[in-house]
């Protein structure tokens, strides 16, 4: 199979990342047997066109090949290390070191040739995987988080240095956050793990736990989301692939300020002649995120704000950790993969402040806890060549938990006063999540230019709640339950320059939910539900027009259906909304990519985006004014984003890296009259907004990363990495500007600047890493008034084997 | 050399000149709109997502122009953070919540005749309510909206020159309705003598479900010590007030006190089972007085008094329901028109002109009493009007468009 065929499966996360085992398993030594095995692959010349009738044979073996129309070509031999020889009057002749396993077929990426006059050795895979994602006619940042192993960062602190992306955080490691693609956020951008939802999976299943080292690859899609990723995304979609190595080991520890530790384990063992697979990932966290904050402490016994001062935050301790093993078979005829899993997952979390930090609690505390098991299968060229299946299943059983129940109201100098019931509002709010998750893709190249394939994506989420505290509550008589089905189906044709994939994707909403019978309580209640059903499409199309420059062009109408939490409520912060529509937009995406190799030293890449986004109904968290803790998601209207988004990347040798990025996002409030439809009839009023940015977003931020690599500094094998970043928010505001003069409720211009040298000893087998960010101390915010960690240390240690 | 040095000094400093420029304009101090009387206005200003940001203006004509929120505007709009409630006492006009803690800003006139706000004056609890006493002195009140909240509901008094606190007193919330089922919704208060009248109505705090229609209730409170001395009832209506009103009682240039009882379903009661009606307690006494009922149901141009505010010699300005509220009118708050209470008389006199509308949501009535005037925002037709009625002869005038979905509160500072 050929990566080049199929630009849609690569939204199959993982059955793209068979190339990757494959190139792995070059690597790996031994296991040479007397029958024989396959190796397939492709043939491409520096402008990425498939080369035909170039000979491709293994050295010492007898047998040569010549390459097809396009460009492929398949050599069956011994099992055993060779060199694969290719020739073509006209290129230079390339070696590539490959390794055949016993009855396996496998699948190299594409060798570049080089021209003749050109005397660059062959790329050993041609274009990495992630280049290949890159190369797909969507808009997409791909993460290789394999060069940030070494660094402490979780999944948010990493995409928040891509552009387009903002994850805004309350505060230290474990706080609550909002992930923004373009200005979408919330749940209007989907995330998954390994191609499977993972919206409802838990607090401590979410991106602010993961740590890097647990995945190969992070794709963000903006906008418009490849069918294969059965999503309801609005805005786009996030998918976190595991790493995926057949043999290793990553062991890490990290400590830095505020007693943070940061645990990590991950290993796989495949045995090469059976296929047996295990594969495990571990992680743990813990801080007592008591960082200083400014505030202005209030005297408990006259209500008077005393003058602003620097207190240490002292209940905001957080505590997550997850397990994750799976087992099975992989390279069977029958299963290119067949994984059973499990992961368990959990947390505790203070909570120290409320919607701001003049609000400062002493004992309110949060738990979650989930156990997730998982069915992974995938199979290529199934009963037919062309015919690639891939069904992945899992069960999510989370239980969270509210807790307030401490009779005493604190102030930020832990002062206290007693209170009559609660810090706040007295709960033990228990909600029970079961949640069934499943994802079918089927695949069928028709010929070498033309592919369908068709995606069926069902969950159904069944919430109960409890509370101890309130236990005669109606709203917890009843569970709440949603049904989401998301198919799609797509062509896609690929030829030498042109790449293009049309695509229909159906949305079916049936969600069960109870109300008041009658006009009061007495009347009792009853179930309501429901069902809702549209259809969405899109396309996309990349055109090289030059050597290095590939333009591209997509678009979706989409829609994204309430969850449950937006229709159902949480019942704590928010509210039910059963007359919530899904919310839809039209996205388009006009892009160019252009990698300029300079000389063979210098490789400038360069890659800008214009986004538009024309979303309706736009579904949004709405902070009711009355009871700040009260919220309910609602239908906002129109809002239409135009934006620009850039970055440049330089790399000099393999020694200096370089990369700037940056967005500008325009957000307007397109919505000119307001009509809401209540007991006092259709009122329709002026939208004062309209026209105006929507508040509290943030408009304009960039990155900008400088490091270094010193090979071979204090012995042979052994690195020494250097790195500096910035990272850039301009300021916003909390409300609509324009209204009220001199306006204190921005959240101020960030600047960041981070520092980290890392040491890799024997080939990276060991690492030492020390990381400082804000090493200015500059006082950051993601939300109005709540100060986020200044300056922080931290240090890591891992170790890394591979066979 | 010379040459290219004088360019670049030229092009500079002229660019210095254009940033300059350009940064006035921006900053521009717009002017601010006084004049020989300067009123405070709480306006509200919500969007598409039912989402509420609220502004304090000030204004120095009510009856033409526009008055607006925008930066640019004349009247110096000053942002208040969360939800806010409005009062007035001592020349000072209030603007109290927040968003998540509940503050109280104190908004005067300073030398140049702008809003000067003074903060740092905060409550244990959400503040449901603040009083004129006598100029000098505010009661404030925090009742909890559910026991999950709070057991208990605090009383306060505040010196409005310090903003300060000076006496805090808790009341366990079933002292004034014993019930495990029910719990109680705050109405309004006001300060007779040396009592404190407070009403209230018996609720169900999660299903807002009101079963105890039958009776009407009032706590009365040692005045200035805020001690508990009993709850009185009445059975001649139901309880005083409504949801999110502060309208249940008001005192009269004597000291009478009269409570005004609606059981409106468009208010949120889920049952009405007494007549809408005005009782009173006179002057000097803690009793209902038994010769006095006004039934405002059955009276000519008649229906139930939703929001009062007392004008004086025993008038009361009101918005009255102008067809009888059923039940699924619940909480509509709809059907209102102006009207002038005669509470000696017993007569009810519609504003003429007033136009039929429903009520703004605010829980301060942003009603302004000044000069045998009386001062209300009303919206029709999405468009948000100061309407001036003239006492006098009950008739209204259409002054000043609002910029902002609604006005929560009114006051003359000057």
């Amino acid at each position: 199979m050929t990566a080049r065929y199929l630009p849609l499966k690569f939204s199959f996360s993982n059955v793209s990342l068979s190339i990757f085992i494959a190139l792995l398993l070059f690597n790996l030594s031994g296991y040479a047997q007397d029958t024989k095995g396959t190796i397939s692959g492709k043939v491409q010349n520096n402008d990425y066109e498939p080369v035909e009738n170039a000979t491709v044979y293994l050295k010492g073996r007898p047998g040569k090949t010549t390459t097809n129309q396009a460009g492929e070509f398949s050599l069956s031999a011994a099992a055993g290390n060779y060199e694969l020889i290719i020739s073509i009057v006209g290129y230079k002749k390339e070696t590539v070191k490959v390794h055949l396993l016993q009855g396996v077929t496998t699948s190299i990426t594409p060798l570049l040739l080089s021209g003749s006059n050109d005397m660059n050795e062959v790329k050993i895979g041609g274009k990495s995987q992630n280049k290949q994602i890159k190369e797909l006619p969507f808009n997409v940042n791909i993460v290789d988080t394999k060069q940030l192993y070494n660094n402490s960062s979780d999944i948010n602190q990493v995409l928040n240095r891509t552009s387009g992306v903002r994850v805004r955080e309350d505060g230290g490691v474990g706080s609550n956050f909002t992930f923004s693609l373009n200005g979408f956020s919330g749940k209007q951008v989907k995330f998954f793990l390994d191609g499977i939802p993972m919206d409802n999976f838990g607090s401590s299943l979410t991106l602010n736990n993961f740590p890097v080292n647990m995945a190969e690859r992070v794709e963000v899609y903006k906008g418009v989301t490849p069918i294969g990723l059965g999503a309801d995304a609005l805005g786009g979609a996030v998918n976190i692939v595991t790493r995926n190595n057949p043999n290793y080991m990553d062991v890490s520890y990290g400590y830095g300020s505020f007693n943070t530790h940061k645990a990590t384990f991950n290993a796989a063992y495949t045995n090469a002649k059976t296929g047996f697979t295990i594969r495990a990932n571990a992680f743990y966290n813990y801080s007592d995120n008591d960082y200083k904050v400014d505030v202005s402490p209030i005297n408990l016994i006259t209500g008077q704000t005393e003058p602003e001062q620097e207190v240490k935050r002292f209940h905001d301790g957080y505590k997550s950790g997850t397990a994750q093993v799976e087992v099975g078979v992989t390279g069977k005829k029958y299963a290119d993969k067949l994984l059973i899993g499990l992961i368990a997952s959990g947390n505790d979390k203070d909570v120290q402040t409320g919607v701001t930090m003049e609000q400062v609690f002493g004992a309110r505390t949060t738990r979650s806890a989930s156990v997730i098991p998982t069915l992974k299968y995938k199979k290529a060229d199934l009963f037919v060549k062309g015919l690639d299946v891939s069904l992945y299943s899992a069960y999510n059983m989370s239980v969270n938990r509210f807790i307030d129940t401490t009779r005493l109201k604190y102030n930020w100098l832990q002062q206290t006063i007693p209170t009559s019931t609660a810090e706040l509002l007295r709960t033990q709010l228990k909600n029970k999540d079961n949640e069934e998750l499943t994802t079918a893709n089927i695949a069928y190249r028709i010929n070498e230019h033309h592919a369908i394939s068709y995606n069926y994506t069902l969950s159904d989420f069944t919430r109960k709640s409890s509370d101890l505290e309130d236990p005669n509550n109606v709203t917890y008589t009843y569970p709440q339950n949603l049904t989401k089905q998301i198919m799609g189906l797509a062509w896609q044709t690929d030829y030498k320059r042109f790449t293009a994939t049309l695509f229909s994707k159906l949305y079916l909403l049936d969600a069960n939910s109870f109300e008041q019978k009658g006009l009061t309580v007495a009347d009792g209640y009853k179930q309501t539900s429901t069902n809702t059903s549209n259809t969405g499409y899109g396309a996309a199309v990349a055109y090289y027009i030059l050597t290095g420059l590939q333009a591209k062009a997509s678009y979706e109408h989409t829609y994204r259906l309430p969850d449950p939490t937006e229709l159902l409520g949480d019942g704590l912060y928010v509210r039910r909304n059963s007359d919530l529509k899904p919310e839809n937009s039209n996205n388009l995406n006009l892009g160019a990519l252009y990698t300029l190799p300079l000389n063979s030293d210098h490789k400038i890449g360069i890659e800008a985006n214009f986004i538009y986004r024309n979303a309706q109904n736009f579904i949004r968290l709405d902070q009711a004014q009355a009871q700040p803790i009260d919220r309910q998601y609602v239908n906002v209207g129109k809002v239409r984003t135009t934006g620009v988004e850039g970055e440049i990347k330089y790399a000099w040798a393999d020694k200096i890296f370089a990369s700037v990025n940056a967005t500008y996002q325009n957000i307007i409030d397109k919505q000119q009259f307001i009509t809401n439809s209540n007991l006092t009839g259709d009122n329709v009023t002026q939208n004062f907004y309209y026209n105006y940015r929507l508040p509290n977003i943030p408009y304009l931020f960039g990155n900008a990363d400088i490091g270094t690599l010193l090979h071979n500094t204090w012995g042979k094998g052994n690195t020494l990495g250097l790195n500096y970043s910035l990272n850039y928010v301009e300021k916003y505001y909390l409300t609509p500007s324009g209204f009220g003069v001199n306006n204190t409720d921005d959240i101020p211009t960030q600047v960041s600047h981070n520092v980290s040298a890392n040491y890799a000893l024997s080939q990276g087998k060991y690492n030492i890493t020390l990381e400082c960010r804000d090493f200015t101390n500059n006082k950051l915010y993601d939300n109005y008034l709540l100060q986020k960690p200044g300056r922080s240390v931290f240090i890591k240690l891992r170790y890394f084997i591979s066979k | 050399m010379y040459t290219i040095k004088q360019l670049f000094k030229s092009t500079f400093f002229a660019a210095l000149a254009i940033t300059a420029v350009s940064c006035s304009k921006d900053k521009g101090v717009a002017s601010v709109s006084t004049g020989t009387e300067t009123y405070a206005l709480g306006v509200g200003i919500t969007d598409a997502s039912n989402n509420t940001v609220n502004y304090v203006v000030q204004a120095s004509n009510l009856m033409t122009g526009t008055i607006s929120a925008t930066s640019g505007s004349t009247n110096n709009p000053q942002l208040q953070t969360g939800y806010r409630d409005y009062s007035f006492g001592g020349g000072t006009f209030y603007s109290v919540g927040g968003l998540g803690v509940s503050d109280a800003t104190a908004y005067t006139l300073d030398a140049s005749g702008k809003l000067s706000g003074k903060t740092g004056l905060t409550f244990d609890l959400p503040n449901t309510d603040l009083v004129n006493v006598d100029g000098t002195t505010m009661i404030g009140g925090s009742f909890p909206t559910g026991p999950t909240v709070s057991a208990n509901a605090q009383l306060y008094t505040l010196n409005i020159a310090g903003n300060t606190i000076t006496n805090k007193v808790t009341v366990p919330m079933n002292s004034l309705f014993p019930t495990n089922t029910d719990w109680t919704f705050y109405t309004g208060m006001v300060v007779s003598g040396s009592q404190l009248f407070q009403t209230f109505y018996p609720v169900n705090a999660s299903t807002y479900e009101t079963l105890h229609t039958d009776t009407n209730y009032v706590a009365v409170y040692s005045y200035p010590a805020l001690a508990l001395q009993k709850v009185i009832k009445d059975t001649r209506t139901g309880p005083s007030g409504a949801f999110g009103t502060r309208s249940g009682i008001i005192k009269t240039d004597a000291g009478d006190v009269y409570t005004i009882s609606n059981s409106s379903f468009a208010n949120g009661y889920s049952q009405s089972t007494k007549p809408a009606g005005i009782l009173k307690i006179a002057a000097g006494t803690t009793v209902f007085d038994p010769a006095y009922f006004f039934n405002t149901d059955t009276a000519p141009n008649g229906g139930k008094i939703a929001h009062a505010k007392y004008i004086s010699g025993n008038l009361i300005f009101v918005e009255i329901t102008t067809t009888a509220p059923t039940l699924a009118d619940r909480w509509g708050d709809k059907n209102l028109q102006m009207a002038i209470v005669d509470l000696s008389k017993q007569t009810i006199t519609p504003v003429s002109g007033s136009p039929v509308f429903s009520g703004n949501g605010g829980r301060s009535f942003d009603a302004l009493v000044d000069n045998g005037k009386v001062y209300t925002a009303i919206t029709v037709n999405g468009v948000t009007n100061i309407y001036q009625v003239d006492v006098a002869t009950a008739t209204v005038t259409k002054g000043a468009i609002v910029s902002g979905t609604f006005v929560g509160g009114m006051a003359r500072l000057k």
